[in-house]
């Protein structure tokens, strides 16, 4: 069954390809039919998600301000228990501001799968190596694609090249590396090499900001979904938008921890915004474009089969093959892992009426994130055109027409016939239920 | 012994008359056919692979004014070849779908075609092995034309009209030679005594006859267009009875009725015969090559290794025909686990053509197990060492080698051939990506599996035990081979000799 947004435009219908989705964007809603099964899949997925992103952001941080330049990061994901008792600045008693009623430490699904996996107790170290875990390597995937897709917009990535950065990195390398001329005589002969590490670990650290606003998020979405306060996907999308406008201006900034003392590599003095040095940055990077993923199929760059800019690589998750082979930007296999340990009930037995069940959970529970990342996407539409261009029931036609000019010109990413990007992208997908 | 054979699936077709609940049927056809597999390995435990000649005879006088007498035995080839049809027979039911239509005439015609195969493969009185070669044809022509695809009836008739033009060029060679002995004695002694007493030219002559007889069973090119026809538009259980089984009656035959009646012209013959067979396997692979449709392609490798049995047997000597022996129930074992799984490709995945499937070695949602086998069953038909089809060809090659080099070299590069084809089958099926917008395949029930798994079992097991496989035809090829160099003509046995 499909809710019916009535759109409040004035103007004729839309010719775009995507006309439809046009105009439920115009009614506020998403790029995904908004009925009860899509929110159902999306708001059960975000919880997946959002559980063992509270294990991410809490890494990434502990690796950009402990680890740091560790030149052998054996232990980077065993996260010590003071990051894991880290309080949210989005939930809790104490938070900046509560998105979350939860609690603001580690949240208890992922604390029981901490200590037990998905086989029993056990040391630490034996359920790394049996990859009983969190696959932090899905995050780190999605890091490397930020620092590798530099340039986005906003003021971060050029100050990474500063002479104000370099000199606060010099300081901190200098510190991390006391007493060990080994390091200290490496840095003076390739400066730039332990330079671009610590880019790397101040794209840790946005990262990790970026994730720690959106887990209480999409864990107090999922609770309203329960309590019966979001019925709709448009509900979600509202509450996306309002969510990304109250945590807009959360600074972005790298701290480094050596020895006790801090090091403020990029100091929250700067004002960088997470909406514009984070999100945005994150969005494009993760759902757009990442890099042809490391899997069974090779790229022939010479045959075109890459595109020549970098801003027009279309391997993020909005064009991901939901199949585990190649094609996807971020390894979708480990972060489609990561959330099966923490599928909601009614998502499982969905999962399991549909196609092979248990057996291609995976798959399955892959398109649904699939779902998920539009509507969030959408969220972000939502919140650009709010931020840039006119209401959605604003009196001027003229107005309308600007933010459906924004809306078209946004779809059309979907719709380029250069390198396939219109095959590749999974909108024309989404639109249908049978797609899982 | 070997009436058992016979008897029981003849019983089993009639039994399944009085079930009326398909699966009790199915079942019961399963039993029937499962206990001629048991049976049959009471026979080879019972076979003494060290004597030559005729073992569990079995005489019955019949009709002696006609020189029909149901007269039974088994070398190590009939065995063999026993074997397999009983093997391939369990196979046949057990693929079958429990849903096909008409099942107690669909189980009849299948027993009913095991029970004329046995006796053909059994049979020592040339008019009783007429018989049965008859049998077996009106059951396959029912289960092509009832059960086969789009153009089944077209495939059917094509089949029957080939068959029994075959039959009856067999019928007329076979009465001839009962007529020339000049009292009615079909029994295989008599007539082998009649046939050496025969002058040159009448001995080319009926072999000729029994070749072309015998050249459409199996098939040789360019007797072989009914085969594609027949394969592809016949159930996949069916064309596994029919690549699997029924083209050995050929190849057997060929062995039978003419390297062991015609010793001396076959000698002759023999590099004609080679050029022939090596003709089959070149125009088999180079055509496999060209297919879009993985089943058609199947078959067409099914006519370039038909060749090999011919090089083989062409050749004459003991090693070569071990080999063309081991390359019957090889190429009937890999043709049945291959035609079992481009069946069930199709049934999952609703296509047969290249240029569609893809990725089915998805372990999610693709059929990763059907591939692993499917893959294995090329490399298996490509001749890769450990499993029972290099056993069968490298045999033949090196049986054959040092007689026609020339025309084994042509036959190793139709190995490669296969090879190319195989490949393009296999990349092309199984790797690659699955379609998002299709990819929504059933998976294969285990119970699917099973036949696929048993027959991948043999394949490794006989590729690494390959006594288990030749074992059986050594002896025999011996006598053969020794058969020929003494009956053929000194300067003729000379060039056979290895």
């Amino acid at each position: 069954m499909t809710t019916t947004l009535q759109p409040k435009t004035k103007l004729p219908p839309s010719r775009h390809e995507f006309a439809e989705v046009v105009h439920r964007l115009e009614a506020g809603g998403a790029m995904v039919p908004d009925t009860p099964e899509n929110l159902m899949q999306i708001v059960g997925i975000w919880k997946a998600y959002a559980v063992p992103m509270d294990f991410y952001w809490r890494d990434l941080l502990y690796i950009a301000e402990q680890v740091f330049l560790n030149p052998l990061p054996f232990f980077k994901y065993f996260i010590s228990e003071e990051y894991l008792q880290r309080h949210n600045h989005y939930a809790g008693d104490d938070a900046d501001l509560r998105i979350w009623r939860g609690e603001a430490t580690v949240h208890p699904e992922l604390k029981a799968f901490l200590e037990r996996g998905e086989t029993f107790k056990m040391p630490r170290l034996l359920h790394h190596l049996w990859h009983d875990r969190i696959n932090m390597e899905f995050a780190e995937e999605c890091m490397r694609a930020m620092l590798w897709h530099r340039g986005m917009g906003g003021q971060f990535d050029p100050y990474l090249d500063s002479e104000e950065y370099k000199q606060n990195a010099d300081r901190a390398i200098r510190a991390y590396f006391r007493g060990n001329p080994l390091m200290l005589g490496l840095y003076r002969l390739f400066p730039d090499l332990f330079l671009e590490q610590c880019r790397q670990a101040s794209y840790y650290a946005n990262l990790g900001l970026f994730w720690e606003v959106m887990a209480p998020v999409f864990f107090e979405i999922y609770d309203r979904y329960l309590e019966g306060s979001i019925k709709t996907v448009k509900d979600a999308v509202d509450f996306l938008v309002n969510g990304i406008f109250a945590v807009a201006g959360r600074p972005i900034y790298h701290h480094v921890y050596i020895r006790g003392e801090c090091y403020e590599i990029i100091p929250k003095s700067k004002g960088f915004m997470w909406l514009y040095e984070a999100a945005l940055p994150y969005v494009e990077a993760v759902f757009y474009r990442t890099s042809p993923f490391r899997g069974t199929k090779s790229y022939n760059a010479q045959a075109h089969m890459i595109p020549d800019k970098q801003e027009d690589f279309h391997y993020g998750v909005l064009y991901a093959d939901k199949f585990p082979i190649a094609t996807a930007g971020i390894p979708p296999t480990l972060l489609a892992q990561d959330m099966l340990h923490f599928l909601p009930d009614f998502l499982v037995d969905y999962y399991r009426r549909h196609c092979r069940g248990e057996d291609d959970m995976l798959v399955q529970l892959g398109i649904s994130f699939q779902r998920s990342m539009y509507t969030v996407t959408s969220a972000v539409f939502q919140a650009l055109r709010a931020a840039l261009l006119y209401p959605l029931d604003d009196p001027n036609p003229r107005h309308l027409w600007a933010n459906r000019r924004f809306f078209e010109a946004q779809l059309d990413r979907f719709c380029r016939p250069e390198y396939g990007i219109r095959d590749a992208a999974r909108l024309a997908y989404v639109q249908s239920p049978d797609y899982r | 012994m070997l009436s058992v054979l016979i008897a029981g699936p003849v019983l089993g077709a009639l039994a399944v008359w009085l079930v009326r609940d398909p699966r009790q049927i199915r079942l019961l056809a399963l039993v029937v056919s499962g206990l001629m597999v048991a049976w049959v390995g009471i026979l080879l435990s019972r076979f003494d692979v060290t004597q030559p000649g005729m073992q569990m005879l079995e005489t019955w006088t019949w009709l002696p004014n006609l020189g029909l007498n149901y007269r039974l035995g088994a070398d190590g080839l009939a065995i063999s070849l026993l074997a397999l049809n009983a093997l391939i027979s369990w196979v046949v039911v057990y693929s079958t779908p429990v849903e096909v239509e008409r099942p107690r005439l669909y189980y009849s015609l299948v027993l009913w075609a095991s029970a004329g195969l046995a006796g053909a493969f059994a049979a020592q009185n040339v008019l009783l092995f007429v018989l049965f070669y008859e049998l077996e044809l009106v059951p396959l022509y029912f289960l092509i034309g009832i059960w086969g695809g789009p153009k089944r009836e077209y495939a059917a008739l094509k089949f029957l009209l080939y068959t029994a033009i075959s039959g009856v060029l067999i019928l007329i060679g076979c009465l001839a030679l009962g007529w020339l002995s000049g009292r009615p004695d079909f029994d295989y002694p008599q007539v082998q005594a009649t046939v050496a007493r025969l002058g040159f030219g009448l001995q080319v002559t009926l072999l000729l006859v029994l070749l072309l007889g015998f050249g459409i069973k199996t098939p040789l090119v360019p007797l072989h267009t009914w085969l594609p026809d027949a394969y592809v538009e016949a159930s996949p259980p069916v064309a596994m009875l029919l690549g699997g089984t029924v083209a050995k009656l050929g190849t057997y035959g060929l062995v039978r009725f003419g390297l062991e009646l015609f010793p001396s012209v076959w000698a002759q013959l023999s590099p004609a015969l080679a050029a022939w067979g090596t003709a089959g396997v070149l125009f088999g692979a180079l055509t496999a090559i060209a297919q879009k449709d993985i089943k058609r392609m199947v078959a067409y490798s099914s006519i370039g290794h038909m060749g090999y049995v011919m090089m083989g047997t062409a050749v004459g000597t003991p090693l070569a025909l071990v080999g063309a022996m081991a390359q019957m129930v090889s190429h009937g074992i890999i043709l049945a686990i291959l035609f079992h799984l481009v069946g069930l490709i199709e049934r999952k995945v609703g296509t047969r053509e290249l240029d569609v499937l893809n990725g089915l070695m998805n372990p999610l949602r693709g059929l990763p197990t059907v591939s692993s086998l499917l893959v294995l069953g090329g490399m298996a038909s490509a001749g890769i060492p450990g499993m029972m089809g290099f056993v069968a060809e490298f045999l033949i090659f090196q049986g054959s080698y040092q007689v026609f080099p020339l025309l084994t070299l042509l036959c190793v590069l139709g190995t490669g051939l296969t090879a190319v084809y195989f490949v393009i089958l296999l990349n092309r099926t199984c790797f690659g990506r699955l379609d998002n917008r299709t990819a929504y395949y059933p998976r294969v029930l285990l119970a699917e599996k099973v036949p696929a798994l048993v027959l991948a079992s043999l394949i490794l097991f006989l590729g690494v035990q390959p006594r288990w496989l030749v074992q059986w035809n050594e002896t025999t090829a011996q006598q053969l081979a020794v058969t020929q160099l003494a009956s053929a003509p000194l300067t003729q046995s000379v060039s056979l000799l290895p």
